[in-house]
């Protein structure tokens, strides 16, 4: 204990050895003080949470420098959810004393966790909102404000006990004294929380009693009549306690002497309560961590599958396509298989000119490209042993449907006649003249330059050249 | 019998962190001790004004 005028510390005497101040009143004050200290942190160990508030408010009020009483107040005030008031008072205590505070680990607690901040932050604003729905009659939005004040916070105890409140008043007893268990778990001396409990207790033991379900007028007059039972012993039962506490208080001069005791407990108390909450957090923050980072992984894991399957899904769709260009209607298996059929029909029959040429007719020329050298040179070698021939057949063919003026048949048999032989310039002329007179510009002059270029110097070359000139002039 | 209405009374809004500041420094600090010495204080100057007439 330090001297109020000097700051020097004291000794036994009534007044400062340093100078000389009348310290008597000053030290009972201080002693008092830390009598109501010690009060709060028994009541603080049975979970006495308003008894210890109470104490410890009336310690603060005779000497605010107990820093002790002022760290345990925040605790206790975090313990129901009051998490701005704790903070509070751990501030103020840490102004108080800067150094070797455990205040200081308390509010460090708290900013190091932002996001345990925000809970706290919205259970508060949701509580408030819940109040203002209670006051503007919206009782049903009220109870699912506060279930979710008390999904982010399930040790606020005001929020307990107003949801209680709403479930009293809404006749629904059973879900009142759960909620009601839940607040007194937190805070077994809060009398608010035993009026509740007692008046929710006493209709439910009638109900029980009386087999009948509750509510009503009828309900009221009995719950009246039975006030004088149950909820008197319950509150007898609940204050018996603070009279206890004040029968001890007049015991001041025997406390005095066990005053030295309760210090060192009180600080052991205050060093490894701090501890273990932290652990116990730790622990919490540690487990949510691991279940984050499996998440992470997880959800990882399920990119990389997705990405594997988009990759084999385009493989799949690729090999779909290369198969199609073997197996498909203009495939190579397909080629393969109509060369062969010529071949045979050839080997068979020879003279079966007709019969060869429509073999060799399903192999598209596109296909041609892709198939390997060997198809290539047998495919080349049946052509030049037929393709005369054939060439010739076509193009009477071509040259009877182009005098018939059908030039859509013309032009396709002469395009097989010439593609048959391509020694056939007549062939290619005259599919000119289908274009021409088909009216397909673009293809005939294509053709009669084709024919100029392959036949120079014929008269077919001549009259292609004319047919350019007059078509390119038209 | 519990009556809603006044119970709801009784109950008040909580403070939110935006409301810690000015919550903090409107506390009032006075205590008994305060009070002593400031009683202490005065008694002390009116002796002393006494002693000078």
């Amino acid at each position: 204990m330090i001297c109020y005028n000097c700051g020097a510390t004291l000794t036994h005497n009534d007044f400062c050895t340093n100078c000389g101040a009348d310290v008597a009143r000053y030290k009972k004050i201080v002693s008092t003080a830390n009598l109501l200290y010690n009060e709060g942190l028994d009541k603080a160990r049975v979970r006495d949470l308003s008894g210890a508030i109470e104490s410890l408010r009336q310690c603060l009020k005779l000497d605010k420098s107990n820093v002790d009483a002022r760290n345990l107040l925040g605790l206790v005030y975090f313990e129901i959810g009051e998490y701005v008031l704790a903070l509070n008072e751990w501030v103020i205590s840490k102004n108080l004393r800067p150094s070797k505070n455990i205040a200081d680990d308390y509010i460090s607690l708290l900013q190091d966790n932002p996001n345990k901040l925000d809970v706290y932050s919205q259970a508060v604003k949701k509580f408030n909102q819940a109040l203002s729905y209670c006051y503007q009659g919206s009782l049903d939005l009220a109870v699912i404000q506060l279930k979710k004040v008390l999904s982010l916070n399930p040790k606020y105890v005001q929020a307990h006990q107003l949801l209680a409140l709403l479930y009293i008043n809404d006749e629904q007893w059973e879900d009142a004294r759960r909620e009601l268990n839940r607040a007194q778990k937190i805070d077994v001396g809060n009398t608010i929380t035993l009026r509740y409990l007692a008046e929710t207790q006493n209709i439910l033991d009638m109900d029980d009693d009386a087999g009948y379900p509750g509510g009503g007028i009828e309900l009221k007059g009995k719950r009246g009549a039975s006030e004088g039972g149950r909820l008197k012993k319950d509150a007898v039962d609940s204050y018996s306690s603070p009279v206890l506490r004040k029968e001890t208080k007049t015991a001041t001069t025997v406390l005095n002497v066990a005053i030295g005791i309760m210090i060192g407990i009180a600080v052991a108390y205050l060093l490894i309560l701090p501890a273990r909450i932290s652990a116990a957090r730790e622990g919490v923050d540690e487990n949510l961590k691991a279940a984050g980072e499996q998440l992470d992984a997880k959800t990882a894991q399920i990119t990389s599958l997705e990405q594997d399957l988009k990759i084999a899904n385009t493989q799949a769709d690729k090999l779909k396509e290369e198969l199609e260009v073997y197996i498909g209607e203009n495939g190579t298996m397909t080629a393969m298989d109509s060369l062969l059929s010529a071949v045979n029909s050839y080997l068979d029959n020879p003279e079966d000119m007709q019969t060869v040429a429509e073999y060799l007719d399903q192999i598209d020329e596109a296909t041609l490209e892709s198939t390997s050298e060997s198809f290539t040179t047998v495919y080349n070698l049946l052509l030049s042993k037929i393709g005369t021939d054939v060439s010739a057949g076509y193009y009477d063919s071509g040259m009877k449907a182009y005098q018939s003026e059908m030039y859509e048949d013309a032009i396709k048999d002469l395009t097989k006649a010439y593609s048959y032989d391509n020694s056939n310039g007549d062939a290619l002329y005259n599919l000119g003249n289908a274009y021409r007179k088909s009216g397909d510009i673009v293809n005939a002059i294509d053709t009669y330059n084709k024919v100029i270029e392959e036949f120079p110097d014929t008269e077919m070359a001549t009259r292609s050249q004319q047919y350019v000139n007059e078509l390119n002039v038209d | 019998m519990i009556n809603f209405e006044d119970e709801l009374k009784k109950f008040h809004p909580s403070l939110e962190i935006e409301e810690a500041e000015d919550a903090i420094y409107n506390q009032d600090l006075t205590d008994i001790a305060d009070l002593l010495v400031g009683l202490v204080k005065e008694d002390k100057e009116s002796a002393g004004s006494k002693e000078e007439k």
